[in-house]
């Protein structure tokens, strides 16, 4: 297995993928652009990618924009850390308990197609208009995932690992430390990804709803004051955001582990 | 030939004493094994053979404490066992290796939770993998291996536990004619170093002849033990080998009308 050539094709695909990116992005803003420039729509509707730019620069310069990040970001990883300790804890505990782990995963579609924006009422009226109400929503829209995809990872790991190791003496927490865990880890991933894309629509949704600060609020403030500038700069920083953490986190870890077991090598 | 007449008065390792086990087949529990009786002296080399679903495989996960039997014991040096253990490791048909840990450390794997130091780990994991001519392999992941590579990976694992006993279910089977023929060889001399009692299943009859001193054959379903056959011949036996051919025509005419009988079941 010649290591050199895999490197050298990998880099070359990445120069090749950022430059369709920004081939794409140049095409995007042109059409924009165009359409701008045709006047279908009054400027407060639909402003020109240069207007765009100038309110990125106003809203960094008073620094909501930066301010909104941090607190989002904030908001975002105590509740994505909640969420992934409890929703683990819960799905080890619908393996340990059988007839509690078919009962709540025979609920799992409704659990986790519930839409995140509906819980904003329930979490208004029992905790409150505040930040607590916004991380329980966020939770709330994340947790089912850990949750269901940590019983199934652990499910359906091919049962000859676990008899190997039996074999071998393995059992109790070094059968699962060294065991469930690795070998359920590729599917966990899928997981927690899918968790993560939950808990960032959750959040945005639930600070235009329920905020005084934060992405989602600058976003609402945006519409409140006739502003799309502020509007589509807010839109593009949460894109962006979701993007580089999908990208630069959660992507470069399943690559990783997806790597060393060989899962990407079609024979 | 000497060699083997002396071992027939050594003791006897594992005893399976009438063993019975249903399986759960649609909702009707179909009787797999009908009192399974066997004994294996130490340092003996036994293959299993049996028309396909005769529940072989089965007696085996039984030997090695992964199923447990409807009733029957399974007795290792005279001690009944019912669970699983590195006292009979076990390799698998395919599939069974780890592939989130290096060759080295899926041969570790088993001695690290039997607490064995990590100098002393390395020094048997290294010997084994040399054994099996993997050395140049250790820090490979699994699927970078042939499924040769990785049948003798699991067997280096099975090995590193020092078992006493070791079960070998369909090992080679999902190998090419040519790689299974070196293996064939290479384990009977690894037998023949080790002293290790060894007790192989197997579909293929060729196999059982080159490798086992007792061949057993198993009937169709409800399973029982059909013949024994013994292969007193030199070895290593090769696989082309003329003078195996009469084991060969004495087994096959053995089983020839339970394969029979288990096509009449499945069309049933």
């Amino acid at each position: 297995m010649s290591e050199k050539i895999i490197l050298k094709k990998t880099s070359h695909g990445n120069f090749d993928d950022a430059a369709n990116a920004a081939l794409f992005l140049a095409v995007f803003i042109g059409i924009w652009q165009v359409v701008f420039m045709l006047g279908i729509w009054p400027k407060i509707s639909l402003p020109s990618p240069y207007m765009v730019a100038e309110s990125f620069v106003k809203i960094i310069w008073n620094h909501s924009l930066p301010v909104s990040i941090g607190v989002t970001l904030v908001r975002l990883v105590a509740a994505f850390a909640i969420s992934i300790a409890l929703g683990t804890l819960i799905g080890l505990a619908m393996i340990k308990f059988k007839g509690f782990g078919k009962t709540l995963s025979s609920f799992s579609a409704g659990l986790l197609s519930f839409p995140s924006i509906a819980w904003v009422p329930f979490s208004i009226l029992l905790i409150g208009f505040n930040d607590f109400g916004i991380l329980f929503v966020v939770i709330m829209s994340s947790i089912f995932s850990i949750m269901i995809s940590t019983y199934s990872s652990i499910r359906n790991i091919p049962p000859i690992y676990l008899d190997a190791a039996k074999n071998m003496g393995a059992k109790g927490f070094y059968l699962f430390r060294h065991v469930t865990i690795p070998a359920a880890t590729p599917s966990l991933i899928i997981g927690i990804r899918q968790a993560w894309s939950f808990a960032w629509h959750a959040i945005i949704g639930a600070e235009i709803l329920m905020s005084i600060v934060g992405l989602g609020h600058i976003l609402s403030v945006g519409r409140d004051f006739l502003d799309m500038g502020q509007v589509i700069a807010s839109m593009i920083t949460i894109f962006a955001i979701g993007l580089l953490v999908d990208r630069l986190l959660l992507f470069k870890l399943d690559e990783r582990v997806r790597k060393k077991w060989g899962l990407d090598h079609h024979r | 030939m000497v060699r083997y007449e002396r071992r027939r008065f050594l003791t006897t390792k594992l005893q399976a004493r009438n063993i019975v086990k249903h399986f759960d087949h649609n909702g009707n529990s179909v009787l797999a094994l009908d009192g399974i009786n066997l004994n294996v002296e130490e340092g003996d080399f036994i293959c299993i053979v049996g028309p396909s679903g005769c529940g072989k495989s089965t007696f085996l996960n039984i030997i090695a404490g992964l199923e447990k039997p409807d009733s029957g014991e399974i007795l290792l040096n005279g001690n009944q066992v019912t669970t699983s253990g590195p006292d009979r490791t076990m390799v698998f048909q395919e599939g069974a290796l780890f592939p989130w840990l290096k060759v080295i450390d899926n041969v570790e794997f088993g001695l690290k939770m039997a607490g064995i130091p990590n100098d002393e780990r390395r020094q048997i994991s290294e010997r084994y993998l040399d054994m099996m001519q993997l050395t140049k392999f250790a820090d490979s992941y699994t699927y970078q291996l042939s499924t040769g590579m990785k049948q003798r990976v699991a067997i280096a694992r099975a090995l590193a536990m020092d078992p006493e006993i070791l079960l070998m279910d369909e090992p080679f089977a999902a190998l090419d004619s040519q790689t299974r023929d070196l293996l064939l060889v290479e384990l009977q001399l690894i037998w023949e170093r080790t002293k290790k009692t060894i007790i192989f299943v197997t579909h293929n009859i060729s196999e059982s002849v080159i490798l086992g001193n007792r061949v057993v054959v198993f009937k169709n379903r409800p399973s029982k033990i059909k013949k024994e056959f013994v292969i007193d011949y030199r070895r290593p036996r090769l696989a082309e080998d003329e003078n195996l051919q009469k084991y060969y025509h004495q087994i096959i005419e053995e089983l020839k009308s339970e394969v029979i009988a288990r096509i009449k079941d499945e069309n049933l």
